[in-house]
């Protein structure tokens, strides 16, 4: 274990010794584990700023559409469509072909024979939208997205590239996998390699091989508790330590599988600096060769956190992106790329 | 589950079930043979050399490139899916083997159901019963894969309005009934 991820044990110890009243009060208030307002205390700075995030996750999350142009050419189409059966929408700035849901129309969007034709894929929240942007993948790419299933991002990615070049899509899920099938066939997407396999072996299997490399982590959930709430409770910081040192053994073996010169886009669903900095700084240190550099994506983005309960993180986290619910009226949510240095 | 790359089996089904034109639409496509029952994917040639290192590592993908149908040893021989014959049909600018239906027939059909003479508006030359023919909706595109009962168009008009035209094996709404099924589930045949 290297040093960014036995720096936890001290971010526990002193989340655990503090007995801030007000920690206690939004806590009970809200009804989370006391440990985790005490850390978004630490993550934004004021109580008012932590209220309105714990009021922000009390709150539906939009949801929105990616219009899915590799089965209809005319994105215009689906949306007409969609909107005689009664949906508006609004367009989302930074996403050339999504979509917000306005107002929903008789037909569960999830049922729409426009849905079943693979007329666009439906998300639960907005954010998700923003790692292939990140990505930024072109049809001359060769693409790893390490933790694939169900497709959304593939889908995505599969997009952006035209359907041309090559992604290699992984999950270790039998169950979540027919779910990626099911995904991939009905939006019509033929550039994808499907492989069942636990990503840590994706080094062995391919070397040094990927232009461009995702990991939309498995993590806690924490930026998703409108989805979610049990999460206020069912989550304690020992189970953020373990996940912490499995996404630092998916994020080791999905570097070590990018060519040199190539992008890495790691992101997780959650707000948690174990998750997502500390991740990402124990890579940097521990695996070597690769620096931050800023995601290249049209929505603004709050910084990553490079100082927590005291302890410094490297300073080119700051360049990883975050939103939070009070700010940006989505989910919660990380994304940090990395570029391997070149030989 | 086993994969194998290569040999033209697919593209001799589509030819003589789709003609030599469409089967054209798929010249730049290599085949990759998957699982038992025999599914049948087309990848374009960029994807082999991933596929090539997986097959080097022991390993098999799960599939790669679009699904394009299943093999049979009994008739009909080959199911087309609907993506393949969606893109057929682009490639050949009509469809083909195929009942266009209104779209109340369309509501039903997505529920498994047969499709009845009554919802029928438009028949595409050759059916032939006991073989594929393809479901489309008044929008064009496929929304079901059917055996036919019927061997001309021409049989539809004297049938009764309930009498099934097409025997429904695989429908879209597969993709919210059971998308998380195991892929051998997948058609009532
Ligand atoms: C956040 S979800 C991915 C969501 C997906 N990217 C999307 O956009 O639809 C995380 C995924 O990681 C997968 N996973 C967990 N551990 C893994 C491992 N060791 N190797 C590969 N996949 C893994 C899970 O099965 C899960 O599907």
């Amino acid at each position: 274990m290297a040093g960014y991820t036995a720096l936890l044990e001290d971010v526990r110890r002193r989340v655990s010794e503090s007995a801030d009243p007000t920690a206690r009060r939004l806590a009970s208030k809200f009804g989370y584990l006391k440990y985790m307002v005490v850390r978004y205390y630490e993550m934004l700075g004021s109580w008012d700023r932590v209220e309105e995030l714990l009021e922000a996750f009390e709150k539906p999350l939009p949801r929105a559409i990616r219009v899915n142009t590799l089965r209809f050419g005319n994105p215009r189409e689906v949306i007409e469509r969609l909107e005689r059966l009664g949906y508006r929408f609004s367009k989302i700035p930074w996403e050339h072909h999504s979509y917000v849901v306005t107002k929903a129309g008789g037909v569960s969007l999830g049922a729409t024979h426009e849905f079943l034709l693979g007329g666009y894929y439906l998300y639960r929240g907005v954010a998700s939208l923003i790692p292939p942007l990140a990505l930024s993948p072109e049809p001359s790419d060769v693409v790893l997205d390490a933790a694939a299933a169900p497709g959304g991002k593939t889908t995505h990615i599969a997009q952006l590239m035209g359907n041309r070049g090559v992604v290699v899509a992984a999950d270790i899920s039998r169950e979540r996998f027919r779910a990626l099938r099911s995904n991939l066939e009905r939006m019509g997407v033929e550039n994808v390699v499907a492989l069942r396999v636990d990503s840590r072996k994706i080094p062995e299997i391919f070397g040094e091989y990927f232009s461009k490399s995702l990991l939309d982590s498995p993590c806690t959930g924490e930026g998703i508790i409108q989805v979610d709430p049990t999460r206020k409770t069912k989550t304690l910081f020992e189970d953020l330590a373990r996940a912490h040192r499995r996404q630092v053994e998916l994020l080791t073996a999905v570097v070590r599988s990018t060519a040199p010169g190539g992008l890495v886009a790691y992101t997780t669903c959650s707000i948690a600096p174990e998750e997502n900095e500390f991740t990402v700084a124990e890579v940097l240190e521990s695996v070597g060769g690769v620096r931050v550099v800023k995601p290249a994506v049209e929505v603004e983005l709050e910084p990553g956190i490079v100082d927590y309960f005291g302890i410094r993180l490297p300073e080119q986290l700051s360049l990883c992106g975050r939103t939070y619910p009070h700010t940006h009226g989505f989910e919660g949510f990380f994304v940090c790329v990395l570029e391997k240095i070149g030989p | 589950m086993r994969c194998v790359v290569g040999g033209g089996e697919v593209f001799e089904h589509v030819a003589r079930l789709h003609g030599s034109r469409a089967a054209e639409a798929l010249r730049e496509y290599v085949p990759l043979y998957c699982a038992e029952p025999l599914e049948v994917y087309l990848m374009r040639a960029e994807l082999m050399h991933a596929v090539e290192r997986i097959l080097k590592s022991g390993r098999f993908p799960y599939f790669a490139g679009f699904y394009a149908g299943r093999l049979r040893s009994d008739k009909p021989r080959f199911i087309p899916s609907h993506v393949l014959l969606d893109r057929l049909y682009k490639h050949i600018g009509h469809p083909v083997r195929a009942v266009k239906i209104s779209d109340a027939g369309i509501r039903v059909v997505l529920y498994g159901r047969d499709v009845l003479a009554e919802s029928v508006v438009e028949c595409f030359e050759p059916v032939e019963a006991g073989e594929v023919v393809s479901i489309t909706g008044p929008d064009g595109y496929v929304y079901a894969v059917g055996l036919s009962k019927i061997s001309s168009c021409g049989e539809i008009g004297r049938l009764r309005e309930k009498d099934v035209v097409a025997k429904t094996i695989f429908d879209l709404g597969w993709y919210l009934r059971s998308g998380t099924v195991p892929r051998e589930a997948r058609y009532k045949v």
